[in-house]
């Protein structure tokens, strides 16, 4: 009977192995860390490019310092990304594993061409990029702009990513272009997306703009990290049809609720001496009010109030603003009308030249509809938005001065 | 017939929000959301209005004639043949739904977790599992139920909780989706799934007394109509009306979304460990009920050894359709729409003519 027992359980134990079916060694893969996408000659037919880490590379286990590369950069051509994984196994040595992708790059050639909808329609169907992946868009080929990323001080390519894409999304100057947004946005054909938008490349420096007029290539800069991240693309379903500047994008992030930002320090004209601009931290400690009007037959009017706060960190004119009162309340009315009037422009730019606009507003006009049909047939981006008044109203509701009373009285420092 | 008689009404609770509560991890929401879009939230609502009257009645009924349980009562009412017929027909459509529900869990996994392994190995083992658990009984089940319960809720609570900052209110609308139409005759049409609740009137004797089974059951099917109401809401809101429809496995998909802060990246499996567990539950209570089913209809008083043929049927007739998707789209919708009708009615017909052969006024 005991025998029986033992030779019952020994003949049991092999069917453990079937868990082995998917077993895969952390040595025998390859993270990828950044997938780039490039438009070849051919129809049907891109160039991939995958950046991946080597995790041997900045780990603390590793004594001796490694004398390896942090990252290896290959690209192949293929139809979609998984099969381009596996050619590419014809020269790299392990198993290509997308689940540790940050960001998906593509170039603004395939951006434009309209076959961008096509590569993003694949990953949604693997379960290895996830809905977390940045989708980013280079000026130069996706390939070229992988292979010359080199940061200083982030040796470790999925640091690198995670931190310059996060820090840069908290000052607003680029956008939050997750691949589950561009899906919601895209299929919502209502809206537009706003992904990322890098390059490595110097373009003609801009030297007239103020600290966030600028898209990526143009920041006048000295020394640090070539790759610049700055500004937005605009896709108009599934397409990319221009750039916003990191004011701009800056600007969608105050209009659109769902987006949040924490940090934006930026210059305002100073009202009274004009050759000097007043550096002031903008925040918002509510969601702007949208208020849409839906008239069927005539254009539709949005009324948007946006309340927010500015703590004023430096005036280089050394005017007293903070103690006179009316010099305060000119402040005030310049600072809003400054924002007015950048949003109003802004606004034009969308309604005119791109018809749609990138604030996620569409949901705000869906409560007027009780089915999906009604709500497509208004048509919101063709239809009400390109015509609608658009009302903006910025609501300066707190203004602080830090921790300074007064600035230096410039005449008795130079006496 | 073990007589024990030990458990409990949060035993039963606990087993009906883990078997029903289960499908709002599964495909169902994908199956409901192809239908109607951002709405399919309300479809469960509905379903459950529509559906939880006979429910009640047959409590009612089971509550009137005492100690019996389904088939004993559609026995007492119908009369031997005419009730191990209809108790037949509530078997077969059971069994079926036990089949290709469990072909669709297995294909999640393999999907997402394993996609090297093999299905037939995959879906032996699952089976094999819930097999070994339905084989320890209804005691067993329902301890295990209720400890495992504040395990699974919490993880799922957690994944609500996580993906709480992406959700958008406003994706609510337009509140009717593809029609109010739409809605209520999917509603009605899928009524069947709560079906799963009428099945645990087999065990109506096995609680320590019916009051117990009864106070189980109306807190159990309230609870599960509520969270299920609240997950598909969810999904919903994340992932907006163009999409959802689009989402095959919403839950997996979210839990592959959710990090925990920017250091703990890609944290789905610690969500699917507990889903797993959920899974089984489900399936051992499903199986276990199933083989009761069966032996009560034909009169089998060791039902226990039917567990292992039936695990096997199970594998045989859910490995028939080519791939999930047929499996979901077709054959699954097929089967709740023609499962709707029969629940609804055979507590209906069942009361009336009951009534009309005088048994409601003995007591």
């Amino acid at each position: 009977m005991r025998l029986k027992t033992i030779i019952l359980i020994i003949m049991l134990i092999p069917l453990f192995l079937v868990g082995c079916y998917d077993k895969k060694e952390l040595e025998q893969q390859a993270y990828v860390v950044a997938i780039g996408v490039d438009k070849t000659d051919e129809k049907g037919l891109y160039k991939f490019t995958f950046q991946i880490a080597n995790p041997e590379v900045g780990s603390a286990i590793v004594g001796g310092g490694s004398q390896e590369e942090p990252k290896e950069t290959v690209s192949i051509k293929g139809s979609d990304i998984l099969t381009a994984t596996n050619t590419a196994n014809s020269f790299v040595s392990r198993e290509i594993t997308l689940d540790h992708t940050k960001v998906l790059i593509a170039s603004e050639e395939l951006a434009r061409s309209g076959d961008f909808i096509r590569i993003m329609q694949s990953t949604a169907r693997t379960t290895q990029i996830r809905r977390g992946v940045q989708i980013l868009v280079s000026k130069e080929d996706a390939s070229e702009f992988l292979q010359n990323i080199n940061p200083k001080m982030e040796t470790r390519p999925h640091k690198y990513y995670q931190l310059i894409l996060d820090r840069a999304k908290e000052t607003g100057i680029i956008p939050e272009a997750e691949i589950h947004r561009f899906f919601q946005i895209t299929e919502g054909d209502a809206d537009l997306f706003l992904a990322i938008y890098a390059t490595n490349k110097k373009a003609k420096e801009k030297d007239d703009g103020y600290e966030d007029e600028y898209v990526a290539g143009q920041l006048p800069k000295e020394g640090g990290n070539n790759s610049q991240f700055m500004g937005s693309a605009v896709f108009k379903e599934g397409k990319m049809i221009g750039t916003l500047d990191g004011q701009e994008t800056r600007l969608a992030h105050v209009f659109d609720p769902t987006l949040d930002m924490d940090d934006l320090l930026s210059t305002y004209p100073d009202p009274i001496k004009e050759e000097f601009r007043i550096g002031a931290d903008y925040s918002q400690k509510s969601s702007p009010e949208i208020n849409i009007e839906y008239n069927k037959n005539k254009p539709t009017k949005i009324n948007v109030r946006v309340p927010f706060q500015i703590e004023i960190i430096a005036i280089p004119s050394l005017v007293d603003y903070s103690q006179n009162k009316d010099n305060k309340e000119l402040l005030k009315k310049t600072i809003e009308e400054s924002l007015e009037k950048k949003s109003r422009e802004l606004i034009r730019k969308t309604q005119e030249e791109y018809k749609a606009e990138p604030f996620y507003w569409s949901l705000y006009i869906r409560k007027y509809f009780k089915t999906i049909e009604e709500y497509e047939e208004a048509d919101w981006n063709k239809n009400i938005y390109p015509n609608a008044e658009i009302n903006i109203n910025f609501d300066l509701e707190r203004l602080e001065f830090g921790k300074m009373l007064n600035d230096s009285n410039l005449t008795e420092v130079r006496d | 017939m073990k007589d024990h008689k030990t458990l409990k009404t949060r035993e039963l609770f606990a087993m009906m929000t883990i078997f029903v509560g289960m499908k709002l991890a599964d495909t169902t929401p994908s199956l409901l959301s192809s239908k109607a879009s951002n709405a399919f939230w309300m479809i469960p609502i509905i379903s459950f209005i529509v559906i939880i009257p006979s429910f009640l009645l047959l409590i009612f009924l089971l509550k009137k004639y005492k100690d019996k349980n389904l088939i004993q009562l559609l026995e007492a009412i119908l009369g031997t043949y005419l009730g191990k017929a209809l108790g037949f027909t509530i078997f077969l459509s059971a069994f079926l739904s036990l089949s290709l529900d469990s072909r669709n869990y297995v294909e999640q996994i393999k999907l997402l977790y394993f996609p090297e392994s093999p299905t037939t190995i995959l879906y032996f083992v699952f089976i094999g599992v819930a097999f070994i658990g339905a084989k320890k009984g209804l005691e067993v089940i329902g301890y295990s139920s209720w400890i495992g319960l504040p395990l699974i809720k919490f993880s799922m609570l957690l994944m609500a909780f996580l993906i709480f900052d992406r959700i958008i209110l406003l994706r609510i609308f337009p509140i009717f989706g593809d029609g109010l139409d739409v809605v209520l005759t999917q509603g009605i049409k899928k009524a069947s799934i709560f079906s799963e609740l009428f099945l645990f009137t087999i065990a109506y004797t096995a609680f320590k007394d019916t009051n117990t089974f009864r106070k189980g059951s109306y807190l159990g099917s309230f609870v599960v109509i509520f969270e299920i109401t609240f997950f598909f809401l969810l999904y919903t809101l994340v992932f907006d009306y163009n999409s959802v429809g689009k989402v095959a496995f919403p839950f997996h998909d979210i839990t592959q979304y959710i990090n925990f802060g920017d250091y703990f990246t890609n944290v789905e499996t610690f969500f699917m460990v507990f889903w797993l567990l959920a899974a089984y539950m489900r399936f051992i209570i499903f199986l276990y009920l199933i083989a009761w089913i069966f032996a009560a209809v034909f009169n089998i008083k060791e039902f226990e050894p039917l567990i292992l043929p039936f695990a096997f049927f199970t594998i045989i007739i859910g490995m028939i359709p080519d791939n999930t998707l047929l499996n979901d789209l077709f054959y699954r919708d097929r089967l709740l729409n023609y499962m709707t009708p029969l629940f609804i009615s055979f507590p209906i017909i069942l009361w009336i003519v009951a009534f009309f052969k005088g048994d409601l006024k003995k007591t």
